[in-house]
């Protein structure tokens, strides 16, 4: 408790302390990639449905708002939570289909899913612009259009999304619900035998983590002002959602929290460090260390976080697996 | 005695293999009833079938009045039925309580109440002491006594288990038919498959013999053990 309230307490303090603007950017990168990491993790960590196409739900709630705003005038933030039922409702065929399909056969499928949807929005410009995309018109100061001067703002609504997220999963994780999913993720068949309806579960999960992936996908485009298919369903989002989880820690509160933080700081740091020099060395050194880490970690880092809290606090800290609060 | 359970001409072929062909047999509410046969009989399968795991080509299976062939597996739990399988598959990374909580769940959908129902029924099959052990870490006989604790706490009036026994030490498997005992005075009806027999006439009611996925005898446990087709069964007929 004293942790997360330090940590909150260092994270709305962030943008008052440093200035600069690059530094603000990457803050907000790590804040929402780890809020969709959060998202993903609902779904594919603690019930272990490994989705590669959380894309889908990003471009849906992008579109969704952004279609309002332009040519309706709806506020971005009606048109956030409009894009979050979209998305909601579009898992539910999209789940329908590939939950009949268990383990690497599932992460494909929802590849699929992300890449159809790309196409619809790339050939159908009568109601979303095509392949060129379109800017989001600036109009200035205006929070209620979701639009600031500074980047602090953007920060905070940042911000306040992954808390959201991370309430609802802690609130998940400490109800029937989280010991269902992680008993779906674990062994469907021997859940079932124990009465969980392993179908409605993972459709309800999907569900939130759709709605959830929208929000983020709404708030990237006001962020950016632009919004084009291949930004909003692009594959690096489905598979960044994914591998901050792995990395950081599947099925645990704070692990896509950890892994984001790492692994965008990893990524900044290699730019600067070797972006001016050969094409590519970067990422090629960033793939390696990500290759090591999973090989020498498969659990995720967080598990050298609360070994060590464990150590300093005698309560455990351990997720569902241990004891509720 | 009313009938908990009534499996009526249940078939189920996989290709070529007739793997249970015209099965029938009852059982009355609170008895307890071994189902044997040698490997590859069809006793499995059964409880595949009964428990909605496969579905049947033909027949029916009634419990408390309900159809239950074509419905799935979550809810006929639900509807009282509770299984153990033959290879006990706890949830691995989820401690001895989580399991059994998730088992308690389905009832009462309060963590307060599905813990304190869990910790009852981790007691009762003896592993109070590993409650907070993930399941992963468990020997093989503390699975299967894992997995009974969960299968009991959905509040199950037919239990059925699936070589529950297996390999068991001469002391455990006398607390084993303890644990059964207690369980038929509660009047839990129970189906019970099973290789050691010495095991099992000191707890069932009735035997129910299968082979090559028919039943071959059926009734009193020593009359079943000396009928000559069981017999052959087992070891064969002489030349």
């Amino acid at each position: 408790m004293i942790a997360v309230a330090v940590l909150a307490a260092a994270a709305i303090a962030l943008p008052l302390v440093v200035a600069n603007r690059f530094a603000i950017d990457i803050a907000i990168r790590v804040l929402l990639f780890a809020f969709i990491g959060v998202a993903w993790n609902l779904m594919g960590g603690y019930a272990k449905q490994l989705s590669l196409g959380h894309a889908a739900y990003f471009g849906l709630g992008a579109y969704t708002s952004t279609i309002l705003l332009i040519r309706f005038d709806v506020s971005p933030w009606l048109g956030m939570l409009a894009g979050g039922v979209v998305a909601m409702l579009a898992s539910l065929p999209i789940g329908a289909l590939c939950f009949r399909l268990r383990g690497p056969y599932f992460a494909i499928a929802t590849i699929a899913t992300a890449q159809v949807m790309m196409l619809l929005f790339l050939k159908f410009r009568d109601f979303a612009w095509g392949a060129e995309g379109t800017t989001i018109p600036n109009l200035g100061d205006d929070p209620l259009m979701m639009q600031f001067d500074g980047k602090a703002a953007y920060y905070y609504i940042a911000l306040a999304l992954l808390a959201v997220g991370l309430f609802i999963t802690h609130r998940i994780e400490r109800s029937w619900m989280g010991y269902y999913l992680v008993a779906v993720g674990e062994d469907e068949d021997a859940a079932e035998a124990i009465g969980v309806n392993a179908l409605r579960i993972k459709r309800q999960i999907y569900m939130i983590s759709a709605f959830l992936t929208a929000l983020a996908g709404t708030f990237y485009v006001q962020y950016i002002y632009f919004i084009d298919p291949n930004t909003a369903f692009s594959f690096n989002i489905s598979v960044e959602a994914a591998l901050v989880s792995i990395v950081g820690g599947i099925g645990t509160l704070w692990g896509p929290v950890l892994g984001t933080v790492l692994l965008e700081t990893l990524s900044a740091f290699l730019q600067s460090w070797l972006g001016s020099g050969l094409g590519g060395v970067q990422l090629t050194v960033y793939s390696l260390i990500l290759m090591a880490v999973i090989l020498w970690r498969p659990a995720g880092l967080i598990g050298f976080v609360s070994d060590a809290w464990k150590r300093l606090a005698p309560a455990p800290a351990a997720p569902v697996e241990a004891r509720d609060g | 005695m009313a009938e908990a359970l009534v499996v009526r001409n249940l078939s189920k072929r996989f290709g070529g293999l007739r793997a249970v062909q015209d099965l029938s047999f009852a059982v009355a509410e609170g008895e307890t009833v071994a189902l044997i046969g040698p490997n590859g009989a069809g006793k499995t399968t059964s409880f595949h079938l009964i428990t909605g795991y496969h579905r049947a080509d033909a027949g029916s299976i009634i419990a408390f009045g309900r159809e239950l062939a074509g419905v799935r597996p979550y809810d006929i739990c639900a509807h009282g039925l509770a299984r153990t399988f033959q290879v006990a598959r706890p949830f691995g990374k989820m401690t001895v309580l989580a399991n059994v909580m998730t088992g308690a769940l389905l009832r009462d959908r309060r963590l307060a109440a599905a813990r304190a129902k869990a910790q009852e029924a981790i007691d009762f099959v003896g592993l109070a002491l590993k409650a907070e052990t993930p399941a992963r870490d468990l020997t093989t006989i503390d699975q299967r006594r894992l997995e009974l604790a969960r299968a009991l706490a959905t509040d199950p009036q037919v239990l059925l288990l699936d070589e529950i026994g297996a390999g068991l030490t001469d002391e455990e498997a006398a607390e084993l038919v303890r644990t059964i005992r207690e369980l038929r005075r509660q009047r839990v009806a129970i189906v019970w498959i099973e290789h050691i027999v010495h095991v099992l006439v000191q707890v069932v009611e009735r035997l129910v013999a299968m082979d090559s996925g028919r039943v071959i005898a059926e009734g009193d446990p020593e009359a079943v053990m000396r009928n000559a087709a069981v017999i052959d069964a087992y070891l064969g007929t002489a030349v």
